[in-house]
């Protein structure tokens, strides 16, 4: 055997390092997009955790096949190489529990994957025009908007501070989520209009 | 965008959808590009309102949320996976995030909820009184005291109380108890229910957060996801499954249960394992599948035995049908006798779930025809039937098409009464003063309409019922019965009597030849799904009926 083999166990553990760091540079920067798109395609937040780890691990496995065709664009086709790979995570994921309550078929999952990567790079826009909308709510419709999320805060809570029935404000929070989501497409194809 | 899809897609975020709703809506996102749109659009806006409400409650130094590291909620636990992520958006939060405007906003107050247009009007709206509803229940045994409640059934303030079974409960704040029998609650609010006996799992999405059980003493309020409690009269005992639990009352009055923690809240430490074999959501559905191919199979050997019965005019068991178009009378009377769908009629789910087929008439043209000729001396109709609702001032069950001498008309009238007529004599006049037109109106000819008292209101939407009439002219007796119990029973005065009875054309489900040309009388079909339906030229006797009922019943009743 040649002693000038030039990957050595020391070389060959340098560049695992390097290729390490690249992709944990990758993952740290589009993890909330990867997960954003599984959470499109799950019908809950139940089981997006389980299937963004297992995307992450199932990368990692085969980063070596990752080669972007353009070094420039490699970020952009991190994203779309892993969301394919998120895409069958979640479908095996619901698969596994098809006889649960709320799972997607897979015809379903498909179709909104199908959507969702043409809108993986506006995840930023919409952000913004979320915050946009939110700040045209009064500080009250605000409250409720966000009080379902909110830790120590909750629609029962507001019932009982107001005295408004809770079923009441429940239906006044999905109004609200409307005239939010109306508000937020006007604001992206204005943004797209400016184009 | 429809608002009955966007009601369902934000009540499929938040965890509260029906599962025919969500079944709808799997349609629409597979079939609609604007609704996948729509979709994706409130997923977005949800999970980015989840992330400013985090991220505005950390940075505003809220007491009541917690560091990240101790507050294990479903968004925190994905963000400590990649502590590298956590510090990036805390920087673009602080970049872009600007708080000043909560401060700003919290003066301006006085006009609230100026966007809000009252679209619900309170005292026009249709009500039902409850706070929960029955999702599932497994071989669920109810005491004598204890109203029977059926899958579907809305659960009003007060004792629920059953001694075997599983019962699976959606609060509708959203959030759902999976309870062992023998059990015992009060059901106090949609936010509320004390646990006074029992074992069962609650799980809590986002949007029913602050959800309290109340078990001895405590109060428990749940902070988000799942955990499980066991009540006796000795002791109670609280596990937190998932997520974060706040005590309040009680020894740990204020104290926060982590994910793995247990707590006694009364008596005397219990044997360790009581939580054992807790029975999950999907366990849950098997034991049910299970159930319900019981019910399924005892019905289809019913229903074989049923076919050779030489009194069936026709019979359609659609239920156990695979045809496309053609409904299939299994009676001995032949394939001449076959229905045929017509219009929009949806295939649908049947009583027993998935495995079996119901045909659904909710669209205006939808109907199955059949033609039936021959002379009878009785009629007995039995079927299955779920209604969705009564919309139209009359619901279509089995009609004749001309209403001609002798021929039946089976329907529903919008308060709920059942009706069952036939014609006397169509060549007579009658005028009389209708109130629901306010006007003379021309009846179609002598007739008499036998009704029941309301057997439906929309409290029974979407539950199946066994629905059957019996027409005979020999005793001069008219019965009506719904779940196999009598419901009505007149008497056929001289004036309407009839002894030879006929169907020719018909239609299942709605009314193919109305006379009258008034709206409200010109629609009739069915908001609902039929999944059988049996004619006999025969009066059956009541014990008749009710074990057809028994025979055929689905699952829970």
């Amino acid at each position: 055997m040649p002693q000038d083999q030039p990957n050595s166990p020391q070389d060959r553990t340098a560049d695992r390092e390097a290729r390490y760091a690249e992709f944990v540079g990758l993952l740290a920067r589009h993890d909330l997009s990867i997960r954003r798109f599984i959470r499109s395609l799950m019908p809950g937040s139940e089981g997006v955790d389980d299937v963004l780890q297992e995307t992450a691990m199932e990368c990692w496995k085969k980063f070596s096949d990752f080669s972007p065709e353009s070094p420039e664009d490699a970020a952009n086709e991190f994203v779309r190489w892993a969301c394919v790979i998120a895409r069958y995570k979640a479908m095996s994921w619901q698969r596994d529990r098809s006889r649960d309550r709320l799972v997607f078929r897979e015809g379903v999952v498909e179709a909104l994957a199908q959507s969702a990567l043409e809108h993986l790079d506006q995840r930023e826009e919409e952000r913004q025009a979320i915050q946009h909308c939110l700040s045209k709510l009064e500080e009250s419709q605000r409250r409720l908007v966000l009080s379902v999320h909110s830790p120590g805060e909750s629609i029962a809570r507001i019932a009982s501070e107001t005295g408004e029935h809770a079923r009441r404000l429940y239906s006044k929070l999905n109004v609200l989520r409307g005239l939010l989501l109306d508000c937020v497409s006007q604001q992206l194809s204005e943004d797209l209009g400016h184009e | 965008m429809n608002e009955h899809i966007r009601g369902s897609i934000f009540q499929l975020i938040d965890g509260t959808i029906s599962d025919q709703d969500f079944e709808r809506l799997q349609e629409a996102i597979e079939a609609d590009s604007s609704v996948r749109e729509e979709y994706l659009r409130a997923v977005g806006l949800n999970e980015s309102l989840q992330e400013l409400a985090i991220d505005s409650a950390e940075l505003s130094g809220n007491e009541k949320a917690k560091p990240a590291a101790d507050a294990p909620s479903s968004v925190q636990s994905s963000r400590k996976s990649f502590l590298l992520a956590v510090a990036l958006v805390l920087v673009v939060v602080i970049v872009v995030g600007d708080i000043g405007f909560w401060i700003y906003r919290a003066n301006s107050t006085d006009q609230p909820e100026t966007l809000i247009t009252d679209r619900e009007d309170e005292t026009t709206q249709t009500q039902i009184a409850g706070h929960a509803t029955l999702r599932r229940a497994v071989d669920v045994e109810w005491p004598d005291e204890q109203r029977h409640h059926l899958e579907g059934d809305v659960l009003p303030n007060g004792l629920l109380k059953f001694d075997v079974g599983l019962a699976e409960i959606d609060f509708f704040c959203g959030a759902t108890l999976i309870v062992e029998g023998p059990a015992t609650l009060d059901i106090e609010s949609d936010w509320s229910v004390r646990v006074l006996n029992g074992r069962l799992r609650a799980t809590v999405p986002p949007a029913a957060r602050g959800f309290i059980v109340k078990a001895a003493d405590s109060e428990i309020i749940d902070l988000g996801t799942e955990f499980a409690l066991n009540v006796s009269p000795e002791h109670a005992r609280l596990e937190v499954i998932d997520g974060e639990v706040e005590i309040r009352g009680g020894h740990h009055d204020g104290k926060h249960l982590l994910t793995g923690h247990s707590e006694l809240l009364k008596g005397e430490e219990a044997p360790t394992n009581i939580f054992q074999n807790l029975t999950t959501a999907s366990e849950l559905q098997q034991h049910r599948e299970k159930a319900n191919q019981e019910v399924f199979a005892r019905w289809q050997n019913h229903s074989q035995e049923l076919r050779n019965d030489e009194r069936l005019i026709a019979y359609y068991p659609i239920t156990d049908s695979q045809q496309q178009r053609a409904v299939e009378n299994a009676a001995d009377s032949g394939s001449g006798r076959d229905g045929l769908v017509v219009g929009p009629v949806a295939k649908t789910n049947g009583r027993f779930g998935q495995e079996s087929t119901g045909l659904q008439f909710d669209r205006h043209g939808a109907r199955v025809r059949t033609r039936i000729d021959g002379e009878f001396q009785a009629f007995s109709f039995a079927c299955w039937v779920r209604i969705d609702s009564l919309e139209h001032r009359y619901s279509a069950l089995f009609m004749g098409d001309g209403y001609e001498n002798g021929e039946p008309h089976w329907q529903i009238r919008d308060d709920g009464r059942l009706m069952f007529s036939v014609m006397v004599d169509d060549s007579k006049e009658i005028n009389y003063f209708s109130k629901l037109e306010q006007k003379m109106v021309i009846d179609a000819g002598l007739h008499r309409v036998y009704l029941t008292e309301p057997i439906w209101d929309l409290t029974k939407s979407g539950k199946w019922f066994h629905l059957a009439a019996v027409y005979d002219p020999k005793s001069r007796r008219v019965a009506q019965y719904v779940d196999g119990q009598l419901v009505s029973e007149q008497e056929i005065e001289d004036k309407y009597h009839i002894s030879t009875l006929r169907i020719g054309p018909a239609e299942i489900g709605n009314w193919g030849q109305p006379f009258r040309k008034t709206p409200v009388f010109s629609v009739r079909n069915l908001n609902g799904t039929i999944d059988e339906l049996a004619i006999f030229n025969a009066a059956l006797t009541t014990e008749e009926i009710h074990h057809m009922y028994e025979m055929g019943k689905p699952l829970g009743y």
